[in-house]
C-alpha cells in the first residue's frame, strides 16, 4: 500500500484589464481555477496510482468553501479522496504566508503518512514558490524541487528525478522516499476529467479540517509578515515594428541582432 | 462570456464541472484547427475516441458504463461543442441521440452490450438511416424495404444525408417491414462491412464542411432477425430518436450564437476607425444589443426545456418550438456577427461565417425550419397541413 498526498490549490487568474481595490483586485476581474502547477502534480499522481496497485492518492487543499469545486476536478481525475482546512479564523487573514501554509500541511502531512507528498512548483497568484520545500524540511522528508520526470521506485523506496535547474541546466538524482516533490509544468500531459471522473467525484470524501483538528489555534496563522500596498508594475514596452515582406523584415531583424551583439565570436 | 441573465450562475457544481470540462476541450482541441478543417472538408477524426473517454457520447444514458448525467449538464455540452463547431457537436449528437439512444430505448439486451459501450467509447461509430432520396420531410414515405427470410432479413433501399455513414461501423437503418402485416417501419441494426452494404461519401458541401456525410446503400443485405430492435414499432420510433436529438440542436445553437456574439463583441471593441474602436458607434452597439438579447431569449429556452425532459414532462411539440427558433436565431446572428467583421470576417481565421455556414445545415436537418412550423401549427389548431 502507498500514499501519495498532493496540494492544491485554488487560485485568481486576473482578467487582462482590471482594477485594483484596495489591497487586493475587485473580485469582478478575478475567476477562480485550480493552479497550474498543481494540475500536472494531481495527474503524476493519478498515473502513479494507475501504474500500481494498491495506491491511495489523498488531495489537500487550504481554502474557503468555494475551493471545493476546484478539489472536487482533482477527484473528477482520480484522486480517491480530498481534505480541506478551512475555518472562521482564516477570514480575518489577509495574507497566509508560506510559514502558516507550511504549519497546517505539514499537520497533514503527520497525520495522513504519505510515502510521497506532491506539490506544484508554485502558486499562480501570490507564487511563494517555497510551500512544498518548507513543508519537507518541517516534517523531515527529502525533497526534489522543480521536478520535471519522475521514475518512482516504490519497491526500492527511491524516487528517481530530473530537475530543472537555471541557465537551462538539468539535474538527474535520487531521492529516498518518504519525499517531497514539487512538480513543473510539462511533467505529463494533464488529462481533462471526463463525465464519469466528474460524476463519480460527487460521492467522493471532502473530509473538512479545522485548525482545532489539526492541534492549532488561530495564532498559526500570525505572519510576521504583512501586505501593504498592491500596485500595477510600470511597464515599459520597447517595441520596434518591422515593415515590409519576409526579406526585408528578416534583414532588418539580423541588423538589430548584430547591433546587440548575437553572433560575435 | 454572454450570460446576460446569469442562469449559469444556478448551475449545480456538477454542471458546471461538465460545463468547464467542454469549454476547455473546445477550446484546446477544437479551436485551434477547425477552421483548417472547414477548409479541407475534413473532420478531425482523432477527437472521436478522444471525446468518448471523456463520456461526450449519450452521458444523460444510464448503465454500460455510461455516465448518467442530468439533461442541463448534457444541454450544457451540446451548447460547448457547437461553440466549437456544429460538425463536432453533430458527431456527438449522432452517435449519442440517435445511434445510441434507439439501441438504449429499443434494442435487446444482447444489442445494448454489443454495441452502448463501444459506442460510448468512440471504438465504434454508428450513423442513423432515416432520410431517402425522394423521402425527406415525409419519412413515412420511405420505400426502404425489409423481407423476412427464414431467420434472416433481406434489405433494399437508399439512405442519404447520413453523418458519418463513411466512418460508421454500424447503421441504425429504419425500413418498412414488408413481410410483416401492414408493412410497419422497424428499426435495423447493419453493420456497414456486410455485403451489400455501400456508404458512399457526400463531397461537394458548402456547409458543415467539417463533418463527414454520406449516403447508405443496401442491396440485398442480408442481416439476422437479432438484429431488428425489439421494442418499437412505426414511425415513433425514428421520431424518438430526433426528439432528442433535435433538444441538443436547442442547446447547440446557442452556443455557436454566443461564439458568434464573443467574437464579433472583441473585434468591435479592439478595431480601430476614425481614431477609436468600433465600439463605439451606436450602430455596433444596436447589433450587440440585438444579439446579445436573441441569444439570451433562446438560452432561457433551452433551459426550461431541460427542466421539462429531467422530470419527464417534455413534448415533442415544444422541443420543435426550441429548435425552429433558436436555430433561426443563431442563423440570423451569426450573419450580424460576420457584418460586424467587415472583409476579415469572410476568412476562416474568424468563426462567425463558419458558424453562419453550418447553420443553413442545422436549419434544415432534424426537421425543416418549415417543417416545425407546421408541427406547432397542427398543435396548436389540431389541424395538420401536411397530411
Amino acid at each position: 500500500m502507498m500514499k501519495i498526498l498532493v496540494t492544491v490549490k485554488e487560485v485568481a487568474e486576473v482578467e487582462d484589464d482590471f482594477e485594483i481595490d484596495g489591497l487586493g483586485i475587485d473580485e469582478a476581474y478575478l475567476e477562480y481555477d485550480l493552479n497550474e502547477w498543481d494540475d500536472y502534480a494531481v495527474e503524476e499522481a493519478v498515473q502513479i496510482a494507475e501504474a500500481g496497485d494498491d495506491v491511495e492518492v489523498v488531495s489537500v487543499t487550504i481554502g474557503p468553501e468555494r475551493s471545493e469545486e476546484t478539489i472536487r476536478m482533482a477527484l473528477a481525475k482520480g484522486a480517491d479522496r480530498a481534505i480541506r482546512v478551512w475555518d472562521d479564523a482564516f477570514e480575518s487573514v489577509d495574507l497566509l504566508d508560506v510559514a502558516a501554509k507550511t504549519r497546517l500541511l505539514a499537520a497533514v502531512v503527520e497525520k495522513e503518512d504519505p510515502d510521497l507528498v506532491l506539490t506544484g512548483v508554485q502558486a499562480a497568484d501570490d507564487g511563494f514558490g517555497a510551500t512544498g520545500v518548507s513543508v519537507a524540511d518541517e516534517v523531515g522528508f527529502e525533497w526534489a524541487a522543480v521536478v520535471n520526470e519522475l521514475d518512482l521506485d516504490a519497491d526500492g523506496g527511491v524516487a528517481n528525478v530530473r530537475r530543472e535547474l537555471e541557465g537551462g541546466v538539468e539535474e538527474l538524482t535520487e531521492v529516498d522516499l518518504p519525499a517531497v516533490l514539487t512538480i513543473q509544468t510539462g511533467i505529463n500531459e494533464p488529462r481533462y476529467a471526463s463525465l464519469r471522473g466528474i460524476r463519480q467525484a460527487q460521492r467522493k470524501e471532502i473530509a473538512p479540517m479545522s485548525l482545532d483538528d489539526l492541534g492549532f489555534d488561530a495564532s498559526a496563522l500570525d505572519s510576521p509578515i504583512a501586505l501593504t500596498g498592491m500596485s500595477e508594475p510600470e511597464s515599459e514596452s520597447d517595441a520596434t515594428l518591422f515593415e515590409g515582406d519576409a526579406e526585408e523584415t528578416a534583414a532588418q531583424l539580423a541588423e538589430v541582432l548584430r547591433e546587440k551583439g548575437v553572433g560575435a565570436q | 462570456m454572454l450570460d446576460y441573465v446569469d442562469l449559469e450562475a444556478d448551475l449545480d457544481e456538477e454542471e458546471r464541472m461538465i460545463r468547464d470540462t467542454a469549454r476547455r476541450f473546445v477550446e484546446e482541441k477544437v479551436k485551434p484547427d477547425i477552421g483548417d478543417h472547414y477548409e479541407a472538408g475534413t473532420f478531425p477524426e482523432e477527437l472521436i475516441t478522444e471525446m468518448g473517454e471523456l463520456g461526450f457520447y449519450a452521458p444523460n444514458l444510464d448503465g454500460y458504463g455510461l455516465p448518467g448525467v442530468g439533461e442541463r449538464a448534457y444541454g450544457l455540452l451540446m451548447q460547448e461543442l457547437e461553440a466549437g463547431d456544429a460538425g463536432i457537436r453533430s458527431m456527438a449528437s449522432v452517435q449519442g441521440a440517435l445511434v445510441m439512444y434507439p439501441i438504449h430505448a429499443f434494442g435487446s439486451d444482447e444489442q445494448k452490450e454489443r454495441w452502448l459501450p463501444e459506442l460510448g467509447t468512440g471504438d465504434a461509430v454508428g450513423c442513423f438511416g432515416l432520410t431517402e432520396p425522394q423521402h425527406g420531410s415525409n419519412p413515412g414515405g420511405m420505400e426502404t424495404r425489409a423481407e423476412a427470410d427464414g431467420d434472416e432479413y433481406v434489405l433494399n433501399g437508399s439512405k442519404t444525408w447520413i453523418t458519418n455513414s463513411p466512418i460508421a461501423d454500424v447503421a441504425v437503418v429504419w425500413a418498412r417491414e414488408t413481410s410483416a402485416e401492414e408493412s410497419p417501419i422497424r428499426g435495423f441494426l447493419v453493420e456497414t462491412d456486410r455485403d451489400g452494404v455501400t456508404t458512399n461519401k457526400i463531397d461537394d458541401k458548402l456547409s458543415m464542411r467539417a463533418s463527414i456525410t454520406g449516403e447508405i446503400g443496401l442491396n440485398d443485405v442480408r442481416i439476422p432477425e437479432e438484429n431488428v430492435l425489439p421494442g418499437v414499432s412505426g414511425l415513433k420510433g425514428p421520431l424518438s430518436c430526433l426528439t432528442q436529438a433535435r433538444f441538443g440542436i436547442a442547446w447547440g445553437a446557442v452556443g455557436s450564437a454566443r461564439d458568434c456574439f464573443e467574437t464579433a463583441r472583441e473585434y468591435a471593441t479592439d478595431r480601430e476607425q476614425f481614431g477609436g474602436p468600433i465600439a463605439r458607434f451606436q450602430i455596433q452597439q444596436e447589433k450587440l444589443a440585438e444579439m446579445a438579447t436573441q441569444i439570451t431569449t433562446s438560452q432561457l429556452l433551452a433551459y426550461r426545456l431541460a427542466d421539462l425532459k429531467e422530470r419527464g414532462d417534455l413534448r415533442p411539440e415544444q422541443v420543435s418550438m426550441a429548435k425552429r427558433n433558436n436555430v433561426r436565431m443563431a442563423r440570423d446572428q451569426a450573419r450580424i456577427a460576420r457584418e460586424m467583421l467587415g472583409g476579415n470576417g469572410i476568412t476562416t481565421d474568424y468563426s462567425p461565417m463558419r458558424h453562419l455556414s453550418n447553420l443553413e445545415t442545422v436549419y434544415t436537418y432534424e426537421g425543416t425550419h418549415d417543417i416545425h412550423t407546421l408541427v406547432l401549427g397542427k398543435d396548436l389548431t389540431g389541424i395538420a397541413a401536411f397530411e
